[in-house]
């Protein structure tokens, strides 16, 4: 790791494995929006598919976004990178409730050469179109409603003002939700700054409807590269303005400060990071003894990681297979690879529905856990004659072989839950003798000589990204970490946090937890001193050691 | 799972054990070698008690009062069935209910008949440990700074099960230290009840072995390298079918003879019997460590004693050790202790807190064993009742799955959100007790705090509610509130009281709230297995290990062995 060489080529790793996210994330727009727009991105090269309709072979589209970069004149010197770096399933915002349905507007001109004034004349801002701001602010109004742990949260501390001063930059999904946590920190006090990390996330009327409240925001749907690079610049390098925190989504905006601002980067006073990618950049730059300001890691607490993985998926594998096939789950058998936290919500979601799981792992833990759930624990091999459902989530790659698919039974279904496009060989089906046949949107049945027929989701991708939504309420729990870093990072005492990559105390963490409590009616018992005192804890935790595994 | 944090006194530090053991005895000596001959009657017991009770720490205190109280019933019974007052009898009532108990384990039917003439029985867990703290009083060995019991565990897998070798029918009187016994090879350094039991024992370790298949098959799969080849391992644990390979007993009770002949007739020098005096117990330590020509470089250790005996008393081996295993909660706290002091100058493993471990140990075996506690004392029905399950760690987790499995409507108490907002998500409605205690047919504790359940949620419960503890020791229901003159306490059966308040209401306290699991329940040979296998695993990590990769310092099992475990 720390030769740099082997770090580049990490990176460049990472980054392709990133590039088949953000398709992912592309494709599901242009499949909900249907919009022409949505070949822009494509850039001249698209052209020549214009015929095909928006679902194109993932290795094709893989190698559209490599070389798309040719074309990017922007010089980037660590190599490609990906422009969106989410793997976090709740920085992938939901769009259910918004589905950009104003992105049909035909203008062809770039918001980067308009000049536009919002209602209270400052033009400090970039956006599609200013005039979107209502549509938008209704957007956020009902996301509102589902957060209402960040709305407590801007309740209970708005007379402190905990972020006064706070001139927080933010790269993230331009999404309701994120507009949500954007007021709240500008109701705690911050000035704010904002960015989009991924160039096909932004909501549009949400950009506008903030830009109309007066929060800086560079953003529009469908960016170029370039545009995207010119966005967090012009989100960064302003007069009279310095920004202290940062919020990231992917890591792209820490790299740019880092890179082009290093005396504002040393003037920070916290980084507050995400993706799993971005994290990862933070610890080697904090390994390489380069990283000069404080880090914090919101991926990875506990009640994140818990919404993210167990039981958003133990929804989304219901409700994207129900979406895409309409399949019955009653006495169905069913092989869900990988028993981690996704593989136990998968298996629990379709227990609960009366299918008979089974469960593939290589983890002995993990194994027994399964076995003591009620699974029984086989190789795919095994069964793969006799199941109905193959679910992958293992985050490991060719889980799947053509071979085993090559022995699966007439009208079975695959599908991916892991992450990226890796757990399924689909290339392997790509070969002439195999007949694909797209039987509407995320389906393929992909048809052998013999007539079998194998059907596959979302060609392999992510199946809770692709065919279903992530709910509000875990992009709330994300939103509230969020919040709590930056406010834990900006009002720490000196000297608290180095210069290093650090988690969430676990105090905010049952904080962010206790704030949600309420959506539930649940009423959490009170430690009496007595009993607090038998117990060697504050009243007001933390509660567990931080080895504690929930 | 930590049942004796409630002796938060019990470090090396402020509780040192008396400096001039082993001594023999100057008074009363004939009361020294075990339960067989703990003829005083029981209401000197309670006298006993009552003097002793000033030097002793509150809570150990509140578990003798505890025991005290047990006692009444008790004698109330023998009074009907017979005047007579000795501990014989008192055992023989206490068998005719282990009867019943043993009766649903099934485990071993054909021994029944040899159960109900045998006066010295097997008792649950729990009883142990009071009659341990009772008995103490019989002991005059002069201990300074107040009594502990002599059984650590708190872990559960530790702990025994009993179920399926019982042999203490011996009622030999003498002492095993005044016997010398030798086995067929001719060797003779070990002590234990009786050798001839060996055959016996052998046949109930076979019996455990098919039900710990890891152990098994780590025995095979490592029998070719000898791992622990040099090693001389030193060992302080319950002697019992599973655990089956290890010396000293760290429980006065807990040992099953027959498989300490067993051992010992393999030529592993084993120095336990069932019913030790304590003085005995510091004997067989001492006989364990002090062998010529043998030093120990590795303790696997349950409760701490092993270490803390080698620790006072045999400073110059203590320094030569490659390294201590730890099991229980209390030894692990106690090594802790030693490490924070720097006095630790020894690698340590804590095997108590690896995942396999505690997954089994508290998700895992609650789960079943709550069922089964239930259903052995009340045979209630589960099926739309309501039942609060105060906390929602592993062992709360286990609980409510369990019964959410059998119909049963589940509220939660809890007090860390994060626990509290996983139980939501779990589909629990998560309430304060006194929002529902009115409504509850059931109450469960597993918190591991205490008085969890007060007098005035006892008093506010509906008629017939039943209430037990799962989580630690018996601090967590409110008993002491509950002995007061207008309540009428009914013992049932064996484990179920009956309370009765002035009006006429009933509540149903279980195992008079202490833990359910243990009293009333059994642990699978398949926790103790993975408990073992642990173990095992700890000790050819720990000697195995490379010069420097283990500092002086307490340390978990590595994540890698936790799955070679599992």
């Amino acid at each position: 790791m720390s030769d740099p060489a082997l770090d580049a080529k990490l990176e460049v790793k990472q980054a392709s494995k990133e590039v088949k996210e953000s398709e992912n994330v592309a494709e599901k727009y242009s499949a909900m929006t249907v919009s022409k727009n949505s070949d822009m991105s494509m850039g001249e090269l698209s052209s020549a598919f214009s015929a095909v309709p928006t679902h194109k072979p993932v290795k094709k589209q893989i190698q559209f976004v490599e070389d798309k970069q040719e074309f990017s004149r922007f010089p980037t010197k660590t190599g490609r990178r990906s422009l969106s770096r989410s793997i976090s399933q709740s920085s992938t915002d939901s769009y259910s409730s918004a589905a950009s349905y104003t992105d049909s507007s035909d203008d062809e001109t770039s918001p980067r050469d308009k000049t536009q004034v919002n209602s209270k004349g400052s033009t400090d801002f970039c956006v599609k179109n200013i005039k979107q701001a209502e549509f938008g602010r209704r957007e956020i109004e009902i996301a509102e409603q589902d957060m209402s742990a960040l709305i407590s949260l801007r309740k209970r501390a708005q007379s402190e003002k905990p972020l006064a001063g706070a001139k927080i930059v933010g790269c993230t999904h331009i999404t309701a939700q994120t507009a949500v946590l954007i007021e709240t920190l500008v109701a705690l006090g911050a000035q704010c700054r904002w960015t989009a990390c991924n160039i096909y996330s932004t909501q549009n009327e949400v950009a506008a409807a903030l830009s109309e409240t007066g929060v800086a925001v560079f953003a529009w749907k469908g960016e170029s590269e370039d545009d995207f690079w010119w966005c967090i610049d012009r989100c960064v390098n302003t007069e009279g303005w310095q920004p202290n925190m940062i919020l990231d989504d992917g890591g792209d905006l820490t790299h740019w400060m880092y890179k082009k601002y290093p005396n504002v980067f040393k003037k920070i006073r916290g980084i507050v990071e995400e993706s799993v990618t971005g994290v990862h950049r933070l610890y080697q730059l904090s390994k390489a003894g380069k990283l000069c300001v404080p880090a914090m890691n919101v991926n990875d607490s506990v009640t994140k990681q818990k919404f993210d993985n167990l039981y958003c998926c133990r929804e989304s594998i219901l409700d994207g297979l129900k979406r895409t096939t309409d399949v019955m789950f009653g006495g169905k058998q069913v092989v869900v690879c990988g028993y981690g936290e996704v593989g136990k919500g998968c298996c629990a979601a379709l227990k609960a529905l009366g299918s008979i799981v089974y469960v593939t792992e290589i983890d002995p833990i993990c194994g027994l856990q399964a076995c003591m759930d009620g699974f029984r624990v086989v190789k795919l091999n095994e069964i793969i004659r006799q199941v109905d459902v193959i679910i992958t989530c293992t985050g490991n790659k060719n889980v799947v072989t053509r071979d085993q698919l090559d022995r699966m039974k007439n009208g079975s279904i695959v599908c991916n839950m892991g992450h990226s496009n890796t757990e399924i060989d689909v290339a392997s089906l790509r070969t002439p003798e195999l007949t694909w046949e797209r039987v509407r949107s995320q389906v393929d049945h992909v048809i052998w000589p013999d007539g079998k027929r194998v059907i596959l989701l979302a060609e392999g991708r992510l199946l809770n990204l692709s065919c279903s939504t992530v709910p509000t309420f875990v992009l709330s729990i994300t939103a509230t970490t969020q919040a709590l870093a930056l406010i834990e990072l900006y009002n720490a005492p000196e000297g608290r946090y180095k210069q290093d990559v650090y988690l969430l105390p676990k105090k905010m963490d049952e904080y962010v937890a206790s704030l949600h409590l309420a959506t539930f009616d649940a009423h959490l018992t009170e430690l009496s001193d007595e009993q607090a005192k038998y117990l060697g804890l504050n009243k007001n935790g933390p509660f567990k050691p931080n080895y504690y595994r929930y | 799972m930590a049942e004796e944090k409630d002796q938060p006194g019990a470090t090396f530090d402020d509780q040192p054990l008396p400096d001039v053991y082993p001594e023999p005895h100057t008074e009363n000596s004939a009361v020294l070698n075990g339960e067989a001959e703990e003829d005083t009657s029981a209401v000197t017991t309670e006298e006993s008690t009552k003097d002793q009770s000033v030097k002793i720490s509150p809570n150990l205190l509140e578990m003798l009062k505890a025991a005290e109280s047990r006692r009444a019933p008790q004698d109330q019974d023998m009074a009907k069935a017979e005047p007579s007052e000795t501990e014989t009898e008192e055992m023989v009532t206490e068998a005719l209910r282990q009867q019943r108990w043993a009766s649903s384990q099934g485990a071993d039917m054909a021994k029944w008949d040899s159960w109900g003439s045998n006066p010295a029985f097997k008792e649950p867990h729990w009883m142990q440990i009071q009659l341990t703290d009772q008995k103490q009083e019989f002991n005059k060995h002069p201990t300074k700074t107040g009594r502990r019991s002599l059984s650590h565990s708190i872990s559960q897998s530790s702990t025994d099960s009993h179920s399926s070798v019982d042999s203490d029918s011996s009622e030999d009187g003498s002492s095993p230290r005044d016997k010398l016994q030798k086995t067929s090879k001719g060797f003779s350094d070990f002590c234990i009840k009786n050798i001839q039991q060996a055959e016996f024992g052998r046949r109930a370790i076979e019996i455990a072995q098919q039900e710990m298949p890891a152990l098994m098959a780590l025995r095979k799969r490592a029998s070719g390298e000898k791992p622990l080849a040099g090693a001389k391992v030193m060992g302080c644990t319950h002697i019992t079918a599973q655990t089956a390979c290890r010396w000293a007993a760290c429980n006065i009770f807990s040992t099953q003879n027959a498989i300490a002949a067993a051992l010992a007739e393999r030529g592993i020098p084993v120095f336990a019997w069932r019913g030790e005096s304590e003085d005995d117990f510091w004997w067989c330590i001492d006989r364990c460590i002090s062998a010529e020509t043998w030093q120990p470089n590795m303790i696997l250790d349950d409760g701490g004693d092993l270490t803390h005996w080698i620790y006072k008393k045999h400073q110059s081996l203590f320094k030569k050790l490659k390294g201590i295993v730890e099991e229980s909660v209390t030894g692990i706290y106690r090594l802790y202790q030693l490490s924070k002091a720097g006095r630790l100058c020894v690698p340590a493993m804590n095997v108590n807190d690896s995942v396999t471990k505690q997954k089994f140990d508290n998700l895992y075996c609650c789960k079943e064993s709550i069922l089964d506690g239930l259903k052995r004392t009340t045979d209630i029905m589960f099926g739309g009742k309501q039942v609060v399950v105060c906390g929602y760690g592993e062992v709360g987790k286990g609980c409510c799955s369990a019964l959410k499995a059998l119909g049963a409507v589940i509220y939660v108490t809890e007090v860390d959100p994060i626990c509290a907002l996983q139980a939501c998500m779990d589909g629990f409605r998560v309430v304060k007790l006194n929002e529902v205690v009115r409504q509850v047919d059931m109450v469960i504790t597993c918190t591991g705090n205490k008085n969890v359940v007060g007098r005035e949620h006892l008093d506010r419960m509906k008629n017939g509610c039943i209430i037990c503890n799962m989580g630690h020791s018996s601090t967590e229901i409110e008993l002491t509130s509950l002995r007061t003159s207008e309540l009428r306490w009914e013992h049932v059966r064996p484990q179920v009281d009956h309370v009765f308040w002035p009006d006429g209401k009933r509540i149903v306290l279980l195992a008079e709230g202490r833990l359910l699991n243990l009293s009333c329940s059994t642990v699978p040979s398949l926790v103790l297995s993975i408990t073992a296998t642990t173990q095992a695993l700890a000790l050819i990590e720990l000697y195995g290990a490379p010069e420097g990769r283990y500092k002086q310092d307490v340390y978990l099992l590595p994540k890698k062995m936790g799955k070679s475990s599992a």
